[in-house]
């Protein structure tokens, strides 16, 4: 499954990632989004 | 933010926070402020006196 | 041994311990800070979290915070009849679930039990602005300072000798020591400087008057003179409201007791003494 990315220009969501920009307005920079998991964290 | 307890001694300092806040920007003596807050030990009042607030600063990244 | 109490509320104490000796004293202090057990969060499970602090330093925050604390209903998860799985005697549970633009405190923390609430309820967690979302499900766990510093019930907790103050018959009421002494317990009246009454517990025994006293020439003697006497401790004890503070001195007591009665039998047993 490929992993989601934001736009950080136009924030729009990315879905493929050959190449590392964004389809919508050419930017480069790509944010990963939080996954859907549930994390377990110790409190330390 | 405002760390939860005074890294030092453990108190918790975070509850003073805005009070501190507030009357430091009307032009209040941080000292004074400090004293009727109930923070007595100097490692409680750096806590206030040296904390600068980003997390507005930080939320356009998100 | 005797406890006189100077002072005594929910969340501080300050009394004289009287006939004693330094070790027993530390141990005294030590058992208070480490060895009282009280609830604080411990595991928490992130739903979702897409605010500006990472996860990890949000479950930081959240085990920082003091919670009320029943030790007739909760005991450590080691003690505990269920071995440590977690039940309900061993562990309280809590959800906060928050969306922004708002900040989110403390009293967001809804907890299943409500006498194990947290202690304050206005500690700022985390800020939320527009779109950002704050889900998750804690767990605290009862434990002792020992593990975790999070799991001290007392913040301030510590003791000093009983200070002495003696003038001899040289003083000529200068006032030097008078100016140098921090907490302003000294005075001079009728040309003799003396403590100001009810002040000479409040004595730091740092000898800044000692230094300053100058009543007699270079090399010679100050005519004040501090001394701390080790066989009475002036206590200070600062509770962080999860548990009361006579109760962590009452439990502080009772687990030095277990102690020397534990090392007693085994001392016993090895010596072949019944």
């Amino acid at each position: 499954m490929p992993a989601t990315y934001k736009c950080a220009r136009c924030k729009h969501k990315v879905e493929i990632d050959v190449n590392v920009r964004c389809p919508y307005c050419g930017n480069r920079i790509l944010f990963k989004e939080r996954g859907a998991g549930i994390k377990d964290l110790k409190a330390r | 933010m405002i760390p939860v307890r005074c890294f030092t001694c453990g108190k918790v300092i975070s509850t003073a926070w805005d009070e501190f806040k507030h009357r430091r920007e009307s032009g209040e003596d941080p000292a004074k402020i400090l004293d009727d807050l109930g923070l007595r030990r100097y490692c409680c009042r750096r806590m206030l006196l040296t904390h600068k607030e980003i997390v507005d600063d930080l939320n356009p990244y998100q | 041994m005797e406890i006189i109490f100077g002072r005594l509320d929910n969340n501080n104490a300050r009394f004289t311990l009287t006939e004693t000796r330094t070790a027993f004293a530390n141990a005294f202090r030590r058992a208070m800070i480490s060895e009282v057990p009280t609830l604080a969060i411990d595991q928490v499970r992130i739903y979702d979290n897409t605010s500006v602090l990472f996860d990890e330093m949000l479950a930081h925050r959240l085990g920082l915070i003091p919670l009320r604390t029943d030790l007739t209903t909760y005991v450590p998860a080691g003690e505990c009849s269920c071995g440590g799985a977690g039940c309900t005697h061993c562990t309280a549970t809590y959800t906060l679930s928050v969306e922004g633009p708002r900040m989110v405190f403390s009293r967001d923390l809804i907890p299943q039990d409500p006498t194990t609430a947290p202690c304050h309820d206005e500690i700022p967690i985390i800020k939320l602005s527009e779109n950002q979302k704050v889900v998750l499900e804690a767990r605290a766990t009862v434990n002792t300072g020992k593990e975790h510093a999070k799991w001290q019930p007392t913040i301030a907790c510590g003791y000093k000798n009983y200070p002495e103050i003696t003038f001899s018959e040289n003083c000529d009421g200068c006032g030097m020591c008078v100016e140098e002494c921090p907490r302003g317990i000294l005075t001079v009246k009728e040309g003799k400087a003396q403590v100001v009454a009810e002040k000479q517990e409040e004595c730091l025994l740092c000898r800044l008057c000692e230094e300053a006293c100058m009543a007699g020439g270079i090399g010679s003697e100050p005519s004040i003179r501090i001394k701390g006497d080790e066989t009475r401790k002036i206590f200070v004890v600062e509770g962080d409201e999860s548990l009361p503070v006579q109760e962590i001195i009452e439990r502080a007591l009772m687990h030095l007791r277990q102690k020397s009665e534990d090392l007693h039998t085994i001392v016993s047993q090895l010596s072949g003494v019944t």
